[in-house]
């Protein structure tokens, strides 16, 4: 497989970051994935920690060669996560379980399946289109179905933060699938919270990405939500995928992987945690950084 | 090991706060971006990523492939370590100052100042004419001073070359780029060959025995690098001298008159045995304030204090 791969999380004007987004790949296949913790309730952020520990735990695990079955496991996973959660609250007597949303999404032989629950969500933009999109479980996207609100108009709702799904609620969440999306060369998934996609239409992406690519475009787009927030913005993330020619050198090609082996990253706690080694340890690269900053901030300039 | 090129971070990425502008130059160590932070000041950004070993062909993180890499990979990361802590020490008008330095993407990144003005090659190759004896002896003296500095701090450059030395809008040389010092620090073959530029690595340099290189190592670059602003060329490569010794005499190349004097200094820089070179920085230094004897036509220890700026008009 070759793709493009860029992700991103950002606080916003929030004091602190309730998003958590990672992906991971292997030979074969790939799985992004983005949970927005809800703010409201306790520990958002456990529950979106939770969540990505847990669908990437399962990925890790069930995709060793390749999925059998890309869209059971996704609406698996994302339920093992719910369970994770609930687990989670009692074992810890929390008053109230913490919830998140969650979007995630599986590559495999050139075919994308995506599943989600609450209101993040995943775009497929071809040609500068908007060619697939999840819809939102949330009270405004169900009133716009019924004809009672437009989409414009569902932007300033008072209710556009209600959402009927979610992982860590009473009920275990409604999970929606799709995809079954073969991919062609320059296709691009996007995967966000909505923090994200609430200032920036995916049209917006779609054509911007005519002229530029995922790596190039999207810090500056989420700078642009964020100051489109207006010093009101909610945490900012992404996950980003573009599918490369397949017989591009230029595009790293997960044939160099070993097998069963898994290139993962993430802003959890538990995945971010580095291999150690024995020659140069991270203890040691902090301590030179350390080292470094401080002479920097000792010697006058 | 792969044949792919490393891929440089692209324009308008925001690094640690800092915005790319675009890549500056890269080596076989790092690639040097020009970047802005919030405020709009320019700075110089050095991302160590080593061209043999680190992979970067898509996104933005640095990708090692196999388990022996990495371990060779992060050798160099302790050496640009030691670039960063060492440069971090220096603060001084001819010396590049570090004003930060973080981790990132999976590698490091130096963040140093950015000098305005053009290297003394692209002088060169411009304004043969400007290179009188006073402007030349003007801009050495000033580097010494720098290079003591580092020496005073236990680095060598190892890569003095007019390319690496930049003159500064008012006229004062910086010495950059200490990116081949590492090779110092360790005798263990590795694969992080050091880098060196034919025709101003001393003649150690090639042999790799790291206890024979020491500030006399830099001091033949120095005259390597004299001897390229009077000749416009430089000498010839020290390994090839070492089979035979095929040193064109400065004084057949240079366009305008100098002292003898001169290049006697020049000469003594290039001896190939370096026990023969002046053996420090400040020992070359006063060899350079020394008048010539017919100082008639060139008074330039009167001018040492005024701006250098004015020799460069355009």
């Amino acid at each position: 497989m070759r793709f493009t791969i860029f992700q991103d999380s950002r606080q916003g004007d929030r004091s602190g970051n309730e998003d958590r987004v990672g992906y991971s790949f292997s030979k074969e296949v790939l799985l992004m994935v983005v949970a927005d913790g809800m703010g409201g309730h306790d520990q958002g952020e456990v529950a979106a920690e939770i969540a990505v520990n847990e669908i990437t735990r399962q990925f890790q695990q069930e995709a060793r060669n390749r999925l059998r079955r890309p869209q059971d496991f996704l609406v698996t996973a994302i339920n093992a996560a719910h369970r994770a959660i609930v687990s989670h609250a009692v074992a810890n007597n929390l008053l109230e379980c913490p919830r998140t949303t969650c979007v995630a999404c599986i590559v495999q032989a050139g075919v994308a399946w995506w599943a989600h629950a609450g209101d993040s969500r995943l775009y497929v933009l071809r040609a500068g289109q908007l060619a697939a999109a999840t819809q939102d479980h949330s009270r405004v996207q169900q009133m716009i179905d019924a004809g009672t609100l437009t989409p414009e108009t569902a932007a300033t709702h008072p209710d556009r933060n209600k959402i009927y799904s979610c992982l860590g609620g009473v009920v275990p969440p409604i999970v929606a699938v799709g995809g079954d999306w073969t991919l062609e060369q320059g296709d691009t998934i996007v995967l966000s919270s909505d923090g994200f996609w609430s200032q920036i239409p995916a049209s917006l992406i779609a054509g911007l990405l005519r002229k530029q690519d995922i790596v190039g475009l999207l810090p500056g787009l989420i700078t642009e939500a964020h100051r489109r927030a207006a010093g009101e913005s909610d945490n900012l993330s992404l996950v980003a995928m573009t599918w490369e020619a397949q017989d591009d050198p230029r595009h790293a090609d997960t044939q160099t992987l070993e097998d069963e082996q898994f290139t993962t990253s993430s802003n959890t706690m538990e995945l971010d945690r580095p291999i150690p080694h024995e020659d140069v340890t991270d203890e040691e690269i902090e301590r030179a950084i350390a080292e470094i900053q401080d002479a920097i901030k000792r010697v006058p300039r | 090991m792969p044949s792919q090129v490393n891929q440089p971070l692209p324009g308008g990425y925001v690094l640690n706060g800092y915005r790319i502008d675009k890549p500056l130059s890269s080596g076989g160590f790092s690639i040097v971006y020009l970047a802005r932070d919030e405020s709009g000041t320019p700075f110089a950004i050095k991302e160590y990523l080593p061209s043999s070993l680190a992979l970067r062909s898509e996104g933005t993180e640095v990708r090692i492939e196999d388990e022996a890499n990495l371990s060779t990979f992060r050798h160099g990361l302790k050496c640009f370590f030691e670039e960063g802590r060492a440069l971090a020490l220096i603060s001084h008008p001819n010396v590049v100052r570090v004003e930060n330095f973080f981790r990132a993407n999976e590698t490091v990144y130096m963040v140093m100042q950015y000098v305005r003005g053009r290297t003394l090659q692209f002088h060169i190759q411009r304004n043969r004419a400007e290179f009188t004896e006073t402007f030349i002896r003007r801009i050495f003296i000033h580097l010494m001073n720098g290079l003591r500095e580092v020496h005073a701090n236990k680095l060598l450059h190892l890569d003095i070359k007019p390319a690496n030395v930049y003159i500064a809008m008012d006229g004062r040389p910086v010495l950059l780029d200490f990116g081949a010092a590492r090779i110092t620090l360790s005798d263990e073959p590795m694969k992080l060959k050091p880098m060196y530029t034919a025709g101003f690595a001393a003649p150690e340099q090639y042999r790799f025995q790291p206890g024979e290189l020491g500030p006399w190592s830099d001091i033949y670059s120095v005259g390597a690098s004299m001897y390229t602003c009077i000749a416009g060329t430089p000498p010839q490569a020290a390994d090839a001298r070492l089979e035979k010794d095929r040193l064109i005499p400065l004084r057949t190349l240079a366009r305008q008159s100098y002292s003898d004097e001169l290049y006697s200094i020049v000469e003594a820089c290039l001896k190939l045995d370096h026990l023969e070179r002046p053996q420090t920085a400040f020992e070359l230094q006063k060899l350079l304030m020394v008048e010539p004897q017919d100082a008639g036509r060139r008074r330039f220890l009167d001018t040492l204090n005024k701006p250098i700026s004015k020799f460069f008009s355009r």
